[in-house]
């Protein structure tokens, strides 16, 4: 960044005075138009010394996938963008059989059960039922009288979202693969952690009385991020950061103004 | 010598190290720890808690006003234990308990009957207020002579059968005093008030109806009677070829024979529905509905909230009428005491009628069905295939299921009778969380019970 040409110093009148011949005596004075002495790239230095970078949603450690990070002015748009209250959209892959102390694959074992009475109908079933109290929560935690005319015409459009502080709710869970004793599921989910989410899949273990632990949490949606705009690891130079950085901005100012006008 | 005996003792070492490696070239050896927990896992005992071939349980959930005994649990009414404190209403579901698998349920005005399909002595179960004999006799425990006035748990009703363990009932109705049995090869049996005639029996003046022995047994229909609903006053019946018969308090027109009188004999009903087959009926209050095999509905009775409208502008309507309704064809119909609902073949609902329809709080009332949007069932691009599959209706409530086994309420909350959890009167449809898959409910005034079936 700082090898990158700056844009070529100020330059202001100066009355300089006239190199003489060799007279001695008068002195006249030349306007010039210099350089700006205090713009000099030996006087200022390197352009940055420091870059602030804030972080979007968390991420933790045991997880992957899109983490949304902002740089310098950045930063401003990240309270925003969190005020927001988009979905996140994650993968998360469990196993049957198993359950730990911290609902992953890698906690010390808690015990083992069987698991051959467990089908995909089933497992269906449990998700319409995690998706319809969580459906009833996204409703209560709204803040809105269930009584208004206002409050019925949001829950016809689906628009109704907690636009302030809730406990983890998940607005969509579905299936996407069953090859017992594996399988992966697909949440979209507000206000949660990646922690949660093995616990969901602990919970599910429970329901259909058998024991599950949590193998891959991956966030593929971040609000407006998805996976197309993140930056692999091989990508992580200033290029393909500032052509990242570009792609995003109109995204990103369109959906501030649509939610929050 | 001393370079060469450094090569030779490195090379040694190497040998050694090579065949070290070479011993052990299957695994490498990791830490001690790691490989034993691997081997504390893999020894680890498996527990089992369901085997295979489980099958699926099959429970009743009760929620609603309890100080009627309607729900069927004694310790909320009279507490078996010091700490407890009897209970006024149960917001959200409770589980009850019974002996065998209920394959009908049906809520009155304060009571509810149970039945199931087995062939064993005792088929019919029903809790609640009995001051008709609405539950035949319960024998008073203290005084042999006497009987209960109300009926806290679900109590075995004793039925007149020829052939008691080969005769199965098929379903339950309830009225606000009087409740239907009907059976497969028996006919219906009925019980309860008779002032009006709604049980099918000639009017005694002055009769005493509580701790009465008496149940009746009407067989004289065309064909088998496949369906029996309960007005509030009057009885209908369905019989397999298509026909209605009708009895019980005409005055609102609900028995639909042409006359505002009593009827005291199931009487076949003319009208629109003459020569049509009818595939299902219903009514609950004054007003009735009759759904055709090709998807038309007829209705009659009580018109002063609307309900009929459509077609006529006198409040009340004693021969069925047809209503024309371009909504599509019409698979099933429920009726409440102030508005209807139906449901059509493709899965949409319409409400039409007076009171909380369920269009939020600014519709009140509409003489032409509205329907209710599906999103607010779960329909959504996420899942698509989401369908109401019942619709169901009580007093004032209204009640809706879907494939997937989700019960959605919505109407007035008198006492807690929508199981929501929160006492207010519910504009939109609500989910309400039964812990398992619910495939079927009754709806009564005060109080509802489901049917559900586990997960797992």
């Amino acid at each position: 960044l700082n090898a990158a040409p700056r844009r070529p110093p100020r330059q202001h009148v100066r009355f300089l005075p006239v190199p003489d011949g060799g007279d001695g005596g008068a002195t006249g004075l030349v306007a010039a138009r210099v350089p700006v002495l205090a713009e000099h790239p030996l006087v200022r230095g390197p352009r940055f010394r420091r870059l602030k970078i804030g972080a979007g949603h968390r991420l933790d450690v045991k997880a992957s996938g899109v983490f949304v990070l902002g740089i310098g002015d950045g930063n401003k748009l990240l309270p925003a963008l969190y005020n927001c209250h988009l979905t996140k959209v994650y993968t998360v892959g469990g196993l049957f059989g198993k359950a730990t102390d911290d609902f992953s694959d890698t906690g010390k074992l808690v015990e083992k059960t069987t698991f051959d009475h467990v089908t995909r109908e089933k497992l269906e079933r449990i998700l319409a039922v995690i998706q319809g109290t969580n459906h009833k929560a996204l409703l209560m935690h709204s803040n809105i009288d269930m009584k208004t005319q206002e409050a019925y015409e949001l829950a016809v459009k689906g628009l109704i979202r907690p636009m302030g502080k809730s406990p983890p709710i998940i607005t969509a869970i579905r299936c996407l693969q069953f090859a017992r004793p594996e399988f992966q599921l697909e949440i979209h989910c507000l206000h949660e952690t990646q922690q949660y989410l093995r616990k969901i899949v602990h919970e599910i273990g429970l329901e259909l009385k058998s024991s599950a632990v949590c193998t891959q949490v991956r966030r593929i949606r971040d609000g407006v991020f998805t996976l197309d705009d993140a930056l692999l690891r091989t990508q992580w130079n200033l290029q393909s950061i500032q052509n990242a950085i570009g792609d995003c901005q109109l995204k990103v100012k369109t959906e501030l103004e649509k939610t929050l006008g | 010598r001393g370079l060469a005996a450094m090569a030779g003792a490195l090379r040694g070492a190497r040998r050694a190290a090579v065949l070290g490696l070479r011993r052990g070239l299957a695994k490498a050896a990791g830490p001690r720890s790691t490989r034993e927990l691997r081997e504390a896992e893999e020894a680890a005992p498996v527990f089992q808690y369901v085997g295979k071939a489980a099958k699926r349980k099959d429970r009743v959930f009760v929620w609603g006003f309890c100080y009627s005994g309607a729900l069927g649990v004694p310790s909320f009414v009279k507490p078996d234990v010091g700490w407890k404190k009897p209970r006024r209403i149960q917001p959200t579901p409770y589980r009850l308990e019974t002996a065998e698998k209920i394959s009908s349920a049906a809520c009155g005005y304060g009571f509810t009957l149970l039945s199931s399909t087995t062939t064993d002595i005792t088929k019919v179960w029903g809790m609640g207020l009995n001051k008709d004999s609405q539950l035949g006799f319960q024998r008073s425990r203290r005084d042999r002579t006497k009987g209960y006035e109300y009926v806290l748990e679900p109590s075995p009703i004793p039925l007149p059968l020829e052939k008691p363990q080969q005769t199965r009932v098929l379903q339950v109705s309830c009225g606000r005093a009087h409740s239907l049995i009907l059976t497969d090869s028996e006919g219906v049996f009925t019980m309860g008030n008779n002032s009006y005639g709604q049980c099918g029996r000639k009017v005694v003046e002055d009769e005493t109806y509580s701790e009465s022995h008496l149940i009746h047994q009407l067989k004289e229909f065309d064909s088998r009677v496949v369906q029996v609903v309960c007005g509030q006053d009057h009885s209908l019946f369905r019989t397999e070829k298509g026909a209605v018969y009708a009895c019980g308090w005409g005055a609102d027109g609900q028995t639909g024979l042409g006359h505002y009188n009593i009827t005291s004999v199931p009487t076949k009903l003319r009208g629109d529905i003459a020569g049509v087959n009818i595939i299902q009926v219903s009514s609950y209050g004054d007003c009735c509905l009759a759904v055709s095999d090709e998807g038309d509905v007829f209705g009659w009775g009580n018109s002063e909230y609307l309900q009929l409208a459509s077609v006529t502008e006198t409040t009340q309507v004693n021969v069925p009428r047809h209503l024309p309704f371009k909504i599509g064809k019409i698979k099933e119909a429920a009726c409440g005491g102030t508005g209807n609902v139906v449901l059509t073949e493709e899965g949409n609902v319409f409400v039409w009628g007076y009171g909380i329809l369920g269009k939020g709080p600014n519709l009140i009332e509409t003489a032409v069905p509205e329907m209710i949007p599906p999103s607010l069932f779960g329909w959504s691009d996420f899942n698509p295939d989401i369908r109401v599959a019942h619709v169901r209706c009580g007093l004032s409530q209204f009640a809706a299921l879907t494939n997937r086994g989700e019960l959605f309420v919505w109407g007035k909350n008198l006492r807690g009778c929508l199981g929501t959890g929160r006492m207010e009167d519910q504009y939109f449809p609500w989910r309400v969380t039964v812990p398992g898959e619910v495939v079927d409910v009754a709806c009564g005034v005060d109080h509802m019970v489901s049917m559900v079936k586990s997960f797992t």
